[in-house]
């Protein structure tokens, strides 16, 4: 009885203690580590904030894009594999957006913009076959993980230990796209027609879309 | 003994000009000093801010010591006026070599008080005389002169009124971010109740613009003030801050497209509120409140109708898809052959 007693409390109290935390509105308090450091002086939030600004709206591209291809492949073969790539991104999505709340950051306001621009892409490159699927998801994850690796230089150019949580969580966002990007090449993009054309065009789009992002 | 006193009042005479003769040289070197300063730039300003800091720098410190040296020609104990006035120059790096035997007294660096901090105190002084004078280059000088500072260290403030505005704006907007802290640590604590979302935007504006209460008379010429083009970015940057701390406060976390939704709505409310508080002449603004509580209850009837609309919509949507769906079976269309 007691025993019994003993492992359910186990079992519930994860749950009390996140039901008691979803209650509260108040962040600052219910989490006693913060990835982000308080930024010094304005120089560092600007770049904090624009690094994680940036961030928040590429995931939730990415997470559009997948909604695309799923809304034509869904019903496919590849439909499971595109479903688990886009439940990453979903998880990378949900972690920003915890980041951007708690650091009180401003996100882009072309988010709209990325909504429908993203589930086109993803929709558009999917109607080309599973292979034209791949290649957008192989540009695209591409442009992102170089765009990581970019940020994760800035802040190890800047100071390593003051940034090691939020290297540690770029680093494994970036590590999960490059997986990506060699499951699409893994499922034949290269052989889909123009894909040279396909994939250095998604790249520029992509590398625009980074530019407008962390500034507006 | 009229010859001794001649002879004493020739000798004292002789010490007050030599006196005046080394004061005179330490003024001279002090100014060069501060311009020398302005000249050899930090790096982290732009030499021409620097060297008008510089100049503005010396002017400040002439005028200041001019001031103190008509002081010290008439009173021979002139040695603590001036080191009184040494002890508070607006020296910002304190890193500069120290070759006046005077500056060497004061060994830690907090008698220095930076430029930005200087002017702080001379604005906040100056809002006293705002009632009086306006919102002017008046009320600085007269608040310069109650901190015992020269009224020409006006000439520090290249945006005249508009700085004493924008001071003021921020000033405020501090305080209201320290009072919405410390209730939300009450609330944290347990000590008070967490209020629902209308409540606590009616009671953040509210403080907020009780603010404005005791410059209410002279308010109508500050916001005018503000809304000159070369104020308009600052002004628009604190009232940007202002809605996101109550908004933050408010427990708003959100990261998309209603976090540009709510800060619209909210400086609307603000904005439309200040302007009927000018206007009102009840007792105690009793008709601004009653203003704003409308505002917000409108502005959370649109959310919650839009809310509904959404809802009915995806409602209507799923029924018309499984009517379409009832009439695909009827003719027999669902059929898989």
């Amino acid at each position: 009885m007691q025993i019994f007693a003993y492992v359910s409390l186990q079992r519930a109290l994860p749950v009390i203690v996140r039901q008691g935390a979803k209650r509260r509105a108040f962040p600052w308090s219910s989490r006693w580590y913060s990835v982000v450091p308080p930024p010094r002086d304005s120089k560092e939030k600007e770049m904090l904030h624009r690094i994680l600004r940036v961030d928040h709206a590429g995931e939730y591209g990415a997470s559009r894009i997948y909604a695309g291809q799923m809304a034509v492949l869904g019903r496919s073969s590849t439909g499971p594999l595109i479903q688990e790539m886009w439940d990453q991104e979903k998880k990378h999505l949900e972690k920003f957006n915890e980041i951007l709340a708690e650091c009180r950051v401003r996100p882009t306001a072309l988010l709209p913009l990325w909504n429908v621009a993203g589930f086109l892409l993803g929709a558009s490159t999917a109607l080309l076959g599973k292979e034209g699927a791949m290649a957008c998801t192989v540009a695209v994850e591409e442009s992102i993980s170089e765009h990581y690796n970019s940020q994760i230089r800035t802040l190890m150019e800047q100071d390593p230990e003051r940034y090691t949580e939020l290297l540690k969580v770029i680093k494994e966002f970036r590590d999960d796209e490059l997986e990506h990007h060699d499951t699409g090449l893994e499922h034949d993009a290269e052989s889909v027609p123009g894909y040279w054309l396909l994939k250095n065009a998604i790249q520029i789009g992509c590398k625009g879309a980074i530019y407008v992002s962390q500034r507006v | 003994m009229a010859i001794n006193r001649l002879e004493t009042q020739g000798r004292k005479r002789k010490k007050t000009s030599n006196m005046a003769a080394l004061f005179r040289a330490l003024r001279a070197g002090r100014a060069l000093r501060g311009l020398g300063s302005g000249l050899a730039a930090p790096a982290a300003k732009p030499p021409c801010v620097s060297l008008k800091t510089g100049f503005h720098r010396t002017a400040f410190i002439l005028q200041d010591e001019s001031k103190s040296s008509k002081h010290s020609d008439q009173d021979l104990t002139a040695g603590t006026t001036l080191k009184d006035s040494i002890s508070n120059p607006d020296a910002e790096e304190s890193s500069r070599p120290n070759t006046s035997y005077q500056d060497q007294t004061d060994e830690d660096g907090e008698q220095y008080e930076s430029e930005e901090q200087l002017q702080a105190r001379i604005l906040g002084a100056a809002l006293e005389f705002v009632p009086q004078h306006g919102w002017t280059i008046e009320a600085i000088a007269t608040g310069a002169e109650t901190l015992g500072l020269s009224s020409a260290s006006t000439g520090m403030f290249y945006n005249g009124a508009g700085d004493l505005v924008l001071h003021f704006v921020a000033q405020c907007n501090s305080q209201l971010a320290e009072i919405l802290a410390e209730q939300h640590k009450q609330v944290q604590l347990g000590q008070a109740e967490p209020k629902k979302t209308a409540d606590f935007l009616r009671d953040a504006v509210e403080t907020r613009l009780r603010m404005h209460i005791p410059y209410i008379e002279t308010w109508p010429q500050a916001m005018s003030i503000l809304l000159l083009p070369h104020n308009i970015p600052e002004a628009l940057k604190h009232l940007s801050t202002l809605v996101d701390d109550i908004w933050y406060h408010a427990g708003d976390r959100s990261t998309d497209m209603n976090w540009y939704r709510k800060r619209a709505a909210l400086t609307g409310i603000f904005n439309t509120t200040e302007l009927v508080m000018l206007q009102d002449s009840s007792p105690d603004f009793q008709d601004t409140w009653l203003f704003l509580d409308n505002r917000i209850q409108d502005a959370v009837n649109m959310a919650t109708s839009v809310e509904q609309v959404q809802s009915t919509g995806e409602a209507v949507v799923q029924g018309l898809m499984g009517a379409a769906l009832t009439l695909k079976n009827l003719t027999g269309m669902n059929q898989r052959r």
